[in-house]
């Protein structure tokens, strides 16, 4: 008898156990057309999403149903861009530079180093991450200063065109893209891990780091890839994706830029 | 007559500005090369920025979904079909056919190899195994063979990595074919490529080795 109330006991604790640690998986909700922009890059202000339109040179402003409000022409091949919540840093993979865009206002970030094709940006903390994807490293810093690591080669802490970064945590991920991997790094550019190596990605181009998921485009096998924050896979995402590019999250939706497809997917945790 | 002399200057001159205009600037070569596995825009892009280092180039257009890359160059400056496919090297990709249209209007064009068949000839069908990961892999692969005099025909399947091969025996054999294919960087069921020119290919066609 004693025994049965233990077996059943301890039944319960596993199956809420069980309960607890699955987790919530990503769903398909719906498509935003794009119609002839081509999305490489992403980002949010006021709910409003921004998309870099690589193939056409220019950024596009969609309302909250993701209906095109209007374009910003004269950029050179715009990639991963980011924002501060009021400009939004524009790299320029043909210029060698990232444009602070503000409205009519259009500026350069300063940098103490010169880029060969930036192509991903990111912003957290008054800091800047940069990849800059012809030198094989990436930059990080602010006006006050910055430092710069990684060179071309596929051991730890080095790079093979990186193409986007995520700063998040107090660390700095990386779309490591034809390493076909996601690294991690400290704030002073010491590596702390990889992700992803067995995965047989071809092409990780675009990442995005949530509270507690890391999401990475594998570009050329239509999927993103979702790991938790120790690197262990628990989702793929597939259906529908063509060549995607960037991942966004606003407001508990998960956008992805799906680049051949030409438009966004949008997707929900349940 | 002098009122007819005069129109027909005008003629003449209405004539001349309206062609330049119709073909465009009239001392720039324009140049059409046809690249196969243009699918990824970091590497697309940087075809074009690749072609930057020619200082005055212009008219730059790439469709990604045909592999069409056309832009226009000084015609002075005399570019050669050798500069621009080597040009198209650099940058990772694979020129399957190349176009100058001069400003006067002459055209160069790279050379395809076409297999001349005699009585000789005995054409032999053959899948063979080439390790090998995207588009510009293909392009590459079929590019090599086709080049070799007495293939027929070259198709390398991306997803079984099997190149179906049709040559003329009496010129050409399976291990020349396969030993071509590995100076290019990959590897096949016969010969294996060197590690230098394997770790020179571009990030995206470094397939898994064939042990």
């Amino acid at each position: 008898m004693e025994l049965n109330k233990y077996l059943l006991g301890l039944f319960l604790f596993l199956l809420v156990a069980s309960c607890q640690n699955k987790t919530k998986e990503w769903t398909y909700q719906k498509t935003i057309n794009l119609e002839s922009t081509t999305p490489i890059g992403l980002t949010v202000i006021d709910n409003h999403i921004w998309v870099a339109d690589g193939d056409n040179n220019q950024l596009v402003h969609l309302d909250d149903s993701g209906k095109v409000l209007f374009t910003e022409e004269g950029f050179e091949r715009p990639m991963h861009i980011a924002t501060d919540g009021k400009s939004i840093y524009v790299p320029e993979y043909g210029k060698d530079q990232i444009t602070i865009f503000s409205g009519e206002e259009r500026k350069i970030l300063p940098l103490t180093d010169s880029l060969d094709a930036p192509a991903g940006i990111h912003y957290a903390n008054e800091q800047f991450a940069i990849a800059d994807f012809y030198n094989h490293r990436i930059l990080f810093g602010n006006e006050r200063g910055w430092i710069s690591f990684g060179k071309e080669g596929k051991a730890d802490g080095e790079f093979y065109y990186p193409t986007d970064v995520h700063i998040a945590n107090n660390k700095i991920y990386v779309a490591d893209a034809y390493n076909n991997r996601i690294q991690v790094f400290d704030t002073e550019g010491n590596h702390k891990m990889t992700i992803g190596e067995k995965d047989n990605m071809n092409a990780a181009t675009g990442i995005y780091v949530s509270s507690s998921q890391v999401f990475i485009t594998d570009f050329e096998n239509d999927r993103v890839l979702v790991y938790d924050m120790e690197g262990v896979l628990a989702q793929e995402i597939s259906e529908g994706l063509e060549k995607p590019t960037d991942i966004l999250i606003n407001d508990d939706v998960l956008y992805i830029a799906n680049y051949k497809g030409r438009n966004l997917k949008t997707y929900l945790q349940n | 007559m002098k009122n007819l002399i005069i129109i027909i200057i005008i003629s003449v001159l209405a004539f001349t500005i309206s062609s330049n205009s119709l073909y465009g600037q009239s001392d720039r070569d324009q140049i059409e090369v046809q690249v196969d596995g243009l699918g990824c825009p970091f590497c697309a892009y940087g075809l074009e920025k690749k072609f930057k280092e020619f200082k005055g180039i212009k008219d730059v257009k790439i469709e990604m979904e045909t592999g069409q890359f056309n832009f226009s160059y000084p015609s002075e400056k005399g570019m050669t079909l050798e500069q621009v496919e080597s040009q198209v090297d650099k940058a990772g990709y694979t020129a399957v056919t190349t176009k100058i249209i001069r400003a006067d209007g002459t055209i160069e064009e790279s050379k395809q190899n076409i297999t001349e068949l005699t009585d000789e000839s005995t054409i032999v069908s053959k899948d063979i195994f080439v390790a090998g990961n995207c588009g510009m892999c293909k392009a590459r692969i079929e590019k090599t063979a086709k080049s070799i005099e007495g293939v027929v025909k070259a198709e390398w399947d991306k997803d079984n990595k099997m190149l179906k091969l049709e040559y003329d025996s009496s010129q050409t054999s399976i291990g020349e074919v396969s030993e071509s294919i590995a100076k290019a960087g990959h590897d096949t069921k016969y010969s294996k490529a060197e590690d230098g020119v394997y770790n020179d290919l571009p990030g995206c066609c470094q397939y898994e080795r064939v042990q």
